[in-house]
């Protein structure tokens, strides 16, 4: 099978076309939080929250949502999923900003925690459920790594909707949000409201990994809040160009991994990665240059 | 007290006015255990147009003490007010410029020297709001008078100790702020540095009359231009003139780190018998002044 066949049978058009758009509206969001991801440093936050979407599948699993189907069916499941996400992200936030001058070590102390009590949540909820009689267990696969036939047109929707709002938050907050980033202190002195920008910031990395999850799955969505930005910042020291480049490396690595997963037919997501990995590596070699 | 109108807002004579001012960093209430407190009993008033030099060994405070003044951290007990405002107010409402330690900005941003400058007059700008010719104007004089004009589009990692801290203070002062902080500015410059920076601090104060609080554990950097020197080792020990220093209030400073700073300065009797144990961290404290 080939990325013609694909593009061209109608039949094989209507699986891949909204996982193609929904990938889109996607990578519009991650690659323009990503820059913030990577010069916060908050590469571990992405993986703490992605991780922590474990323990929400298990609670919607086991109040008898459903985890398949492409259409309204499995918007209370992500409903779910995306409140406990949203809270596991605000909780790291909150108990790693506790105290000004704290040691360094809490952030990380905090995101292992929650990560690790979301897990523990998730896997508890699975088996009560499994003990109810529950059968439509998701596959483990499809939530760690992205399943793409279950992506239709109504993920694609929401996609798109989120890469409106993050890119409007982002565009609206843009001054208050690079201070912030870049000097933390010297912006609150300045009258920036540091501990609203980090909640928004938070909030917003939550919702983009639970939409990254149907695509490229638990485990690898942090990949895409992480590699466009290392790499476009291996390229440029300008912010403008920065955000563009990681456009740039997210849209070219989204493409170049779907072609790969269909002419060598593999799984997309893990393909995706592969090529945003790529991507980074070439990066840092012409970076040196 | 003599307010030099620049500063008097809201009717209240002094800048900034700390009460009694106790900090811990530790969990627990520790307000009854003086080892754990990193600042205890601070009374301090800075009238307007003082240039403030806060001395005190590594360790003492000061940067908490700063953290308080601009409002990042509440003292445990004891009331700061700015302006005659709580400091939160007072940085929200742009009265406050603040030239941070070098080590706490991210260097590996990708920012132009001109944009980070830019930051604290953009700051209060509607989203679709660009700056005004006002606010232009005041980013010019502010890169004229710290000479950053050479390296606008450098990014901001790539510049020399003295050309960030130039920056930094272009950042501050393009703000038009009526109090201007600045903690550690001598940290990691060489002495050459040292001196024109002294220089610029004294052509800012020249310019704009700036009530400033300088945060230094380097003896001449406060000395060189400042009205008022606060000692400062986990409580207020000296409020003085810089020419009141003498040997003894700076060992009672610097009890456990002399050498680097005070070099061949003679130490009195009093001073070197508080000095048997060194490596002990800040024993109990021997108040000398209070709070002036």
């Amino acid at each position: 099978m080939n990325t013609l066949e694909y593009v061209l049978d109608p039949a094989l058009r209507g699986v891949f076309l909204p996982a193609f758009v929904a990938g889109l509206g996607l990578v519009v969001c991650t690659a323009l939080l990503s820059p913030l991801v990577v010069l916060r440093r908050l590469a571990f936050v992405g993986q703490g929250v992605s991780h922590a979407a474990l323990g929400g599948i298990g609670l919607a699993v086991l109040a008898g949502l459903s985890f398949s189907g492409t259409g309204l069916g499995s918007v209370g499941f992500y409903g779910v999923v995306l409140a406990f996400c949203v809270g596991a992200s605000l909780l790291i936030a909150r108990m790693s900003a506790r105290r000004e001058g704290g040691r360094s070590d809490e952030a990380d102390t905090s995101i292992g925690i929650v990560l690790v009590a979301a897990m523990a949540v998730g896997v508890i909820a699975l088996q009560l459920a499994h003990a109810r009689g529950v059968r439509n267990l998701p596959a483990w696969e499809s939530v760690l790594f992205g399943s793409i036939v279950s992506v239709g047109w109504v993920d694609a929707a929401v996609a798109w909707g989120l890469a409106v709002v993050v890119a409007g938050v982002l565009w609206w907050g843009r001054r208050s949000v690079v201070f912030w980033a870049f000097d933390e202190p010297a912006a609150a002195a300045f009258g920036v409201r540091g501990g609203l920008v980090r909640d928004v910031l938070f909030v917003l990395l939550a919702v983009t990994i639970v939409v990254a999850m149907k695509l490229v799955g638990v485990v690898l969505a942090t990949a895409l809040l992480v590699a466009p930005a290392a790499a476009a910042l291996r390229l440029s020291a300008r912010l403008g160009p920065v955000v563009v480049l990681s456009a740039a490396v997210s849209f070219v690595s989204l493409v170049g991994g779907l072609v790969l997963s269909m002419e060598m037919d593999l799984p997309p997501g893990a393909c995706v990665v592969a090529a945003l990995v790529v991507a980074y590596g070439v990066a840092r070699g012409v970076g040196r240059v | 007290m003599s307010a030099a109108g620049r500063g008097d807002v809201d009717g209240a004579g002094d800048v900034v006015a700390l009460e009694g001012v106790r900090f811990s960093y530790a969990t627990r209430d520790a307000s009854c255990d003086d080892e754990l407190l990193a600042l205890k009993d601070v009374s301090l008033r800075v009238p307007a147009g003082q240039r403030l030099g806060v001395l005190g060994p590594n360790g003492g405070g000061k940067s908490t003490l700063v953290k308080i003044v601009l409002g990042l951290l509440r003292p445990s007990a004891g009331s700061v007010r700015v302006f005659g405002r709580e400091p939160v107010d007072a940085c929200r409402a742009g009265l406050v410029g603040y030239v941070p330690q070098r080590t706490m900005a991210e260097l590996a941003f990708p920012l132009s020297v001109s944009q980070v400058i830019r930051q604290g007059v953009e700051r209060g700008l509607r989203p679709w709001q660009r700056l005004g010719a006002e606010a232009r104007r005041a980013v010019d004089e502010a890169v004229e008078l710290t000479g950053a004009g050479g390296f606008l589009d450098r990014p901001i990692g790539r510049l020399s100790g003295g050309q960030l801290q130039r920056a930094m203070i272009a950042r501050a002062i393009a703000a038009r702020p009526r109090l201007l902080i600045l903690d550690e500015p001598a940290a990691g410059i060489d002495p050459a540095g040292q001196q024109r920076f002294a220089e610029l601090l004294g052509r800012v104060h020249e310019a704009m009359g700036l009530t400033t609080i300088l945060v230094s554990h380097d003896l001449r950097a406060v000395a060189a231009g400042c009205d008022a020197v606060a000692c400062v080792a986990r409580t207020l020990h000296a409020h003085t003139s810089p020419a009141g220093l003498t040997p003894a209030v700076l060992a009672e400073v610097f009890r456990h780190e002399m050498e680097p700073v005070l070099g061949d300065l003679h130490v009195d009797a009093h001073a070197a018998a508080d000095c048997d144990d060194p490596g002990h961290a800040h024993g109990h404290s021997h108040v000398h002044g209070g709070g002036s």
